[in-house]
């Protein structure tokens, strides 16, 4: 009894982790997409904001490719939703000899790498153009068909492995009694068949469209100079970004969750309708009723925010607080600094790691730690190091605080800076010369 | 022949037809020939347009002794880089495969004979929700989680925990366990579909004639489990093998993914048949990694790609 408590226990925390690993990096993108910072980033949280949505919307880059995406999406369906359930019908028919070969034959594009499909396709039909001597803006270099051709070369095989399915469970005395009576065969492909596999179609033209939607490794290769919603953000990803690509990822995830909840209302009412009794109502103890209704909230939560929140105003206070944050931590260095010259010899590598500034501001901007400005003591300050005897920490890269990014946002606090004695700014080199003659 | 006259004769003219087209468009256009056309192109020179076709347009093997022995001044014995990167990545996808392996089992375990009803079917959608999510977005948000003032390092620079930032980008962490993230779904599916057909009196007979937990997994569960262990580690390996977006994304600036270097020579390098060359040596890895998993667990194809 007591293993069994003790086994139940680590596998609640084993899902728990396991959803953690699935959603906690969606869900901590999503919050990147409400925070003010230019450079998406959780933590920390600054201001909620709304404008990284307007941002994305107004980004002609990604609403082109996003058209290109839709319509590409919609031109594999075309294809490769016929393709696959002629391969998936051929499949039931061919001969137990030569099954197998066929089916390797019509699976393999779903275990070839996918850039491997892509440039192969590209490499196909440059060539063949190059044999009808064809223009540049033929068929064969235009990135669109050729996307569309590359990524059906393995949706096909998606839609048919979801025909081969459905096929499985049909019964073919039905088609052979519409033919028996009469029926042409197209007549009992149409009345019979199809109806049947309606369902398999659908479903299959939703994968097929979101596979292609968000394929990018096929993509890549054959899309040539055009762009898909893929390949523009991953060179936004890529060579800089703002939270506008996080603004995406919410109204995708937002997106998917609501297909994910229409699908599951869907399926209990076929099977309501199919046993003729009423669903379970929701399980109130599973994580993931909690994890939906948490959204819920949270979108909820934002929304109210969103209309008492004035960002402008957050964002001064913001800065006036890191601006303060900064003062305090300097303020602590000095303390610090005088309590140690009272006790030499104990200071010197000793202090760094407890009382170092906490980098979190601006981590980013302490490359210029090892710029020459910053090291060499000026000389304008030496009576002061030999006064207080303790100053050579202050060199060492942690101690260096004041970023750059926070440097114009002291300028207010210009007259807290001299009543300290104005050490905070001692290192940056613009403070050097012209303030101390 | 007669198949033919059979299979006209089952399905009427335009039917069988209709088939006959599309299937034989999808094979010989779509599957077939371009993988040959890829082939033979990677044999030849990187020629000027002007030139195809004409006298110098012969075959070679220079683009595969490229990949092996590097350019003809390379001092090395073999072609360091490509080669280094080649292997690499081969082993970073084993163990992103045996990564996801380990953590997908016990949950396609637990899914499919622990839990029931709409508590399960939860469970599986939304295992299904983060995987429609776009791939470069899912890469993305892994940045946002590794990166030196991601959530990970400001978190634990503010528990104090560390004092310097790790680069986890640099270090591939953030590539391995975007990668992992990616192919979860793969992993888990066709695990899940395998144990969830296993007669569950099959596990209590197990436990009733006093096997522990362990053996009854070795002896009773993986076994019956094999084609979707090995449908799930095949699929997990071929797209990490073939992942570009999450190394380009993920990827520390010095570590490259093989697949990024054939993208370099269709791009920058501006040398397609080379990068075709480089595309058939991971097309042969591939199909090999296939062939032996098919050995060893003694599976058929049709069970790895379900």
């Amino acid at each position: 009894m007591r293993s069994s408590t003790f086994l139940r226990i680590w596998v609640g925390l084993f899902v728990i982790l396991f959803f953690l690993y699935l959603f906690g990096p969606l869900i901590l993108m999503s919050f990147t997409a409400f925070n003010t910072p230019s450079f998406p980033r959780a933590l920390p949280w600054e201001c909620f904001t709304l404008e990284w949505f307007g941002v994305l919307a107004n980004d002609q880059d990604m609403m082109a490719g996003l058209r290109n995406s839709i319509f590409i999406g919609l031109g594999v369906v075309l294809v490769a939703v016929p393709l696959g359930l002629a391969g998936a019908l051929v499949l039931t028919q061919i001969r137990q000899r030569v099954r197998p070969y066929y089916y390797t034959v019509v699976i393999s594009p779903i275990l070839i790498p996918g850039v491997v499909l892509g440039i192969s396709t590209l490499i196909f039909w440059d060539r063949l153009g190059t044999m009808f001597n064809a223009s540049y803006d033929s068929l064969f270099y235009d990135g669109i068909f050729l996307t569309i051709i590359g990524q059906s070369t393995f949706v096909s095989a998606y839609a048919m492995l979801v025909f081969i399915a459905r096929l499985q469970r049909f019964d073919p005395a039905q088609e052979e009694a519409a033919l028996d009576l009469g029926a042409t065969h197209v007549q009992a492909f149409r009345k019979i068949l199809l109806p049947f596999l309606k369902p398999a179609i659908g479903s299959a033209s939703v994968l097929a469209f979101l596979a292609s939607f968000e394929n990018y490794n096929t993509t890549v290769f054959t899309i040539a100079s055009e762009k898909t919603l893929t390949t523009v953000l991953a060179s936004k990803v890529r060579y800089g970004i703002n939270p506008s690509i996080s603004a995406l990822a919410v109204i995708i995830v937002a997106l998917t969750l609501v297909g994910a909840v229409v699908y599951e209302i869907l399926r209990r009412r076929e099977e309501r309708q199919q046993q003729g009794i009423s669903a379970k109502p929701l399980n109130l103890g599973n994580p993931v009723t909690y994890l939906v209704v948490l959204v819920f909230i949270a979108g909820l939560g934002t929304s109210w925010m969103a209309t008492r929140f004035d960002t402008a105003s957050c964002k001064v206070e913001a800065a006036e607080q890191k601006r303060l944050e900064t003062e305090r931590r300097i303020r602590e260095l000095q303390q610090r600094r005088m309590f140690e010259s009272g006790q030499p010899g104990t200071q010197t590598p000793a202090p760094q790691p407890q009382t170092a500034p906490k980098p979190t501001p601006g981590t980013e901007s302490y490359p210029n730690i090892f710029a020459p400005q910053n090291l060499a003591p000026p000389a304008e300050e030496q009576p002061e190091v030999q006064e207080n005897g303790s100053y050579q920490n202050i060199f060492a890269p942690q101690n260096l605080a004041p970023p750059a990014q926070e440097q114009s946002e002291e300028q207010p606090g210009q007259p807290e800076a001299q009543e300290n004695g104005a050490y905070q700014n001692i290192f940056d080199p613009q403070n050097l010369a012209p303030k101390k003659e | 022949m007669s198949g033919i006259r059979q299979f006209f004769n089952r399905n009427g003219v335009v039917l069988a037809s209709f088939m006959l087209i599309a299937v034989s468009i999808w094979i010989i256009f779509m599957i077939l020939l371009p993988q040959l056309f890829m082939l033979d192109f990677s044999f030849r020179f990187n020629l000027p347009p002007a030139q195809v076709g004409g006298p110098d347009d012969v075959y070679t093997l220079s683009n595969y002794e490229f990949f092996i022995f590097g350019s003809p001044n390379n001092p090395d014995p073999f072609n360091v880089i490509d080669v280094t990167v080649f292997l690499r990545t081969l082993l970073a996808a084993i163990c992103v495969t045996l990564f996801d392996l380990a953590l997908c089992y016990p949950m396609a375990f637990y899914l499919a004979q622990s839990s029931h009803g709409a508590y399960a079917r939860l469970l599986v959608l939304s295992l299904i929700v983060p995987f429609w999510v776009n791939e470069i977005l899912r890469a993305f948000a892994f940045r946002i989680l590794f990166g030196t003032t991601g959530v990970i390092n400001t978190f634990f620079l503010w528990l104090g925990i560390y004092d310097e930032p790790i680069d986890f980008i640099r270090a591939d962490i953030a590539l391995y366990a975007g990668l992992g993230y990616a192919y979860i779904l793969l992993m888990i599916f066709p695990i899940y579909n395998a144990v969830e057909s296993l007669d569950r009196n099959q596990i209590e007979a197990a436990r009733d004639l006093g096997s522990p937990w362990w053996r009854i997994h070795w002896r009773v569960v993986i076994p019956y489990a094999k084609p979707g262990i090995t449908s799930g580690c095949t699929m997990v390996f071929m797209l990490s093998a073939g992942a570009l977006a999450a190394p380009q994304i993920l990827g520390g600036p010095s570590n490259l993914w093989f697949t990024q270097i054939i993208y370099q020579w269709f791009n920058t390098g501006g040398n397609w048949p080379r990068g075709s060359a480089y595309a058939i040596v991971l097309l042969l890895a591939c199909i090999a990694f296939v062939l032996m998993m098919m050995k060893i667990f003694k599976v058929k194809l049709g069970e790895i790609a379900q």
